[in-house]
């Protein structure tokens, strides 16, 4: 990839959010990270329709991943959107009521969410 | 509404919910104010409208812990005439006044079950029916719930809608103690001194000196900012601070909570020896043992009072009521408020937990 695609990635935990920096790092991906919505939604704001793709958790503190997918979707609708959840069907329903491009459930298999990302990426560029 | 009140506050989570505000107000999206009561939820959700798009439109605000279930629902959706006894005529609800505004739901976790799911539903179509109608209406309003409530334990304890929480938690707005941000006192003292001189210009009240100042920043504001509103409404008629404080509850008493062995020598030492009897000679320990029966009885009444009060089983029980709480507070924060795991740590059953729980009135903190 001449032009890497760029990722926002958001979740409270740090752990995880460090493994997924990693990982798509390591693919040569440009990755920013964010620890919850509001700061997602600040690093947004001050680069509109920088980023190709935002994955995020949705049980956050402030601005939930429910939040942040409805308000990318109205603000940045070129961005895809793929929402993680671990805490049963609730926030998932929601996610896909918000238009989440994908919704996938923890414990997530990292080599597969890169799969959807390149997936989703493709579908835009093409 | 002719002039809500600014969100006063130089505390950094002040400062971060300033900025959420401004970030999130023009989204419109569903939003949850959570917080001590007193802390000023309504003046938040005043300060969304008020920098949404929807600030030309109504502010409807409902109590819902105010009203009986029947009348809570009237008051939501409106009636047609003759919907049952008494409704002679038609009447709006709240949704409707508030189409295009904003619907302000206080005290959320006290809205009946029944009342939630009506609610759940209208928030996920947009539709609602006035009682006794089979019509339906649109409706598009912002809602913005509060609560003082710990909604999470509400769910476990299955008095609140866990779809209906993550439904209006798409945003969350918590605001911290006033005891947790002292920082923001003194800006909120000149607001309201400011504030009330206008309403008693008579008023020969003065504002708090350095001192005094430094005795309210220090004082740990259980009823949070409402109280300290009151009491700068109070000293306008008192015009004293010294008054104001000899009505704060527990006003010598240093911020409550963690503080079981302070180090302070700040009793009266050396002055006191008169109550304490022949053992221990030395005032230090004399005090020390006043200090630790204080907790359970009151010394300060005459002696034969005193004695038809004190009974070994009753300051037993008052004692080991005190030292159960804490245990069971200690216990409960180390395993992140899971009462069935702290009833094991305890060993005692898991209801013998809940019970002491609410003997205690031991709440988990709104997060």
């Amino acid at each position: 990839m001449a032009n890497p695609a760029r990722l926002l990635i958001v979740d409270d935990n740090e752990d995880i959010l460090s493994t997924f920096y990693e990982f798509f790092n390591s693919l040569g991906y440009e990755v920013k990270t964010a620890v919850d919505g509001f700061a997602a939604l600040k690093i947004l704001r001050d680069k509109p329709d920088y980023f190709h793709c935002l994955i995020t958790d949705l049980v956050m503190p402030n601005i939930s991943g429910v939040g942040l997918i409805s308000i990318v979707k109205k603000e940045y609708p070129d961005t895809k959107t793929i929402a993680m959840t671990g805490y049963g069907d609730h926030p998932g329903a929601l996610a896909s009521e918000a238009r989440a491009d994908i919704v996938i459930f923890k414990p997530v298999d990292l080599f597969k969410i890169e799969r959807k990302v390149a997936e989703l990426i493709d579908s835009k560029e093409d | 509404m002719n002039s809500p009140t600014p969100l006063i506050g130089v505390s950094s989570s002040m400062l971060k919910i300033k900025e959420l505000i401004n970030h999130v107000a023009q989204t419109c999206l569903n939003i949850l104010i959570t917080g001590e009561t007193g802390v000023g939820k309504e003046v938040v959700a005043q300060s969304l409208y008020a920098e949404s798009n929807r600030s030309k439109k109504n502010f409807v605000k409902l109590n819902c812990a105010a009203l009986p279930e029947t009348l809570l629902e009237s008051e939501l959706y409106g009636y047609e005439k003759g919907a049952f006894t008494g409704a002679h005529k038609k009447r709006y609800g709240k949704f409707l006044t508030a189409d295009k505004g904003v619907l302000f739901l206080d005290e959320i976790g006290d809205m009946p079950l029944s009342l939630q799911s009506k609610m759940l539903h209208v928030l996920q179509s947009g539709e609602f029916s006035p009682l006794g109608s089979d019509q339906d209406f649109k409706t598009d309003v912002w809602v913005i719930a509060a609560t003082n409530q710990c909604l999470e334990e509400c769910i476990k304890n299955k008095t609140f809608r866990e779809d209906l929480f993550y439904r209006l938690n798409i945003i969350k707005i918590d605001i911290p103690p006033l005891r947790e941000r002292p920082e923001d006192i003194p800006a909120l003292i000149e607001y309201y001194f400011k504030k009330y001189l206008l309403k008693h210009p008579k008023s020969k009240a003065e504002k708090p000196d350095s001192h005094t100042m430094e005795r309210l920043c220090r004082y740990p504001w259980p009823g949070n900012v409402r109280q300290l509103q009151n009491c700068i409404k109070k000293l306008m008629v008192l015009n004293s601070w010294d008054k104001i404080f000899e009505e704060l509850p527990n006003h010598d008493a240093d911020t409550t909570g963690s503080s079981s062995s302070e180090n302070t020598p700040q009793a009266q030492l050396g002055g006191s020896g008169m109550h304490s009897p022949g053992y221990q000679l030395d005032s230090d320990s004399g005090n020390r043992r006043l200090r630790i029966i204080s907790e359970f009885v009151d010394l300060s009444t005459s002696s034969e009072k005193l004695f038809e009060d004190i009974s070994l089983k009753k300051i037993k029980k008052l004692a080991s009521d005190k030292v159960e709480k804490e245990v069971i507070i200690f216990v409960l924060e180390k395993v992140g408020w899971n009462r069935s795991k702290a009833a094991k740590i305890l060993k005692v059953s898991y209801k013998t937990l809940l019970y002491k729980m609410s003997e205690f009135d031991v709440n988990p903190p709104i997060s």
